[in-house]
């Protein structure tokens, strides 16, 4: 077998990344209940496990993840999402696919950590919220005056991106085991996987 | 096979643009709009940007779609100007959230609407083609938009399958677990078989033999692109020398 992705692994991306994009599009829409929008980050990596872990037993070559990254970052930048979007996503894509291939697409624990860094690609879906903090925090000051504003900052501070960036990797870790679980119950015996 | 939703646009649009000018349009929208400056003359700049995407809807005949984007922007526009220095409180935090929110993340999504709906899938694979992207890229986005149906279908066909065993959405409140496993194992089961038989059939017709592909499609630029272009780039430039002086 030929270490470069032929043209069925070509499609099996797209099948996958469509899955993938079907899944993450569904669980986004509980971020438009105005709390539920800081779970994204936890829920996110939590359900894609499944067809993640799915996708790595159909091909192991380097370039998957790093194709599916690419995809999805562009379509959400089509969609409308700034080019943070592109610029997290990218980078965090082709890094879990060094990983993943480091460990030949089956040492469990690479899978893990490549999982968790893919999904960090989100993060770069929330940074504007962070970034148009100083025009946002310009405007209560001039309003508000400066010890209300102090406490409000530190309240949404900075922190919250480390809080979110590591429930992306709570969330996917209990999704790589959720997800391999359901491949052994379901689908190794139904021989797809 | 059924026809896709994309693929169906409004045949008497007075105007189309080629792909890329939608994206680079996108581009320039979603990095000024979103980096939302409001002080001083750069306040125009970013009035001009708002106002591209509610022509472009309208010169794409998307009239409902333009009204509501534009009561949308104005209401948040005027809260800004107006409304945040004369409320106090909760109600002013609200104001604030709400009106940044919209007046800042409505026109990019707006615009994005507008690309993907009135990108036809071949449309936009040629444009990418001619910008030299690899196949290894356009082969996995053109499966992509033609599994987005078969992924509804199945999924609703699944719906209705655990509906007959009485495994509706009610019980999935309590246990999302259990709905992960009764709606996502399934759709991947039967995504998959599908797609291993649409690679066969893709391969026996030739995709990924050594010859360059064509396209029907006609893709070009042309005057309209060059003026909705220049527009947004002098804007673009225009609100970067306002907030440097």
């Amino acid at each position: 077998m030929s270490n470069k992705l032929n043209t069925k692994d070509l499609i099996n991306i797209g099948i996958f990344t469509a899955i993938y994009f079907a899944v993450f599009y569904v669980t986004g829409m509980i971020g438009y209940i105005p709390i539920c929008e800081v779970l994204v980050p936890l829920l996110l990596p939590l359900v894609t496990g499944i067809p993640f872990m799915l996708f790595l037993t159909k091909i192991d070559k380097f370039g998957m993840v790093t194709i599916m990254g690419i995809i999805v970052s562009l379509i959400l930048f089509a969609t409308g999402h700034s080019w943070l979007v592109m610029a997290v996503g990218i980078p965090c894509a082709v890094i879990a696919d060094l990983i993943l291939k480091s460990g030949e697409y089956k040492s469990w624990r690479k899978i893990i950590v490549g999982f968790c860094i893919f999904s960090e690609w989100i993060m770069g879906a929330m940074l504007p919220m962070w970034i148009m903090r100083d025009a946002y925090f310009d405007r209560i000051r001039a309003g508000y005056g400066d010890e209300y504003t102090d406490t409000l900052m530190s309240l949404m501070s900075g922190w919250m991106i480390a809080v979110m960036a590591l429930m992306v990797v709570v969330g996917g870790i209990a999704g790589a085991y959720i997800g391999r679980s359901t491949l052994k119950r379901h689908f190794e015996r139904a021989g797809i996987a | 096979m059924k026809e896709q939703p994309s693929q169906s646009l409004p045949a008497n649009a007075y105007l189309n643009l080629d792909p890329r000018t939608k994206l680079f349009l996108l581009l320039i929208i979603s990095t000024i709009m979103i980096s939302g400056e409001i002080r001083g003359m750069a306040l125009y700049a970013r009035l001009v940007l708002a106002a591209i995407p509610f022509v472009l809807l309208i010169l794409g005949r998307r009239a409902k779609a333009a009204a509501i984007y534009a009561i949308l922007f104005a209401a948040a526009w005027l809260a800004e100007a107006f409304l945040i220095y004369n409320t106090k409180g909760i109600a002013n935090i609200v104001i604030v959230m709400l009106s940044g929110l919209i007046s800042r993340f409505v026109p990019c999504v707006i615009m994005g609407y507008y690309t993907i709906s009135t990108t036809r899938v071949s449309e936009f694979l040629a444009a990418m083609e001619r910008m030299r992207f690899p196949r290894n890229i356009t082969i996995p986005i053109a499966v992509m938009f033609r599994f987005f149906p078969t992924i509804a279908e199945e999924s609703h066909s699944i719906d209705n399958a655990m509906k007959m065993r009485g495994i509706g959405a009610r019980s999935f409140v309590g246990n999302p677990a259990v709905a992960l496993e009764y709606r996502l194992v399934p759709l991947l089961m039967s995504v998959v078989k599908i797609g291993d038989e649409l690679s066969a059939s893709a391969l026996t017709r030739g995709l990924g033999g050594p010859e360059k592909r064509t396209n029907v499609c006609k893709i070009g630029f042309g005057a309209w692109d060059a003026a909705f272009a220049s527009l947004a780039v002098s804007a673009a430039v225009f609100y970067f020398v306002s907030l440097g002086g």
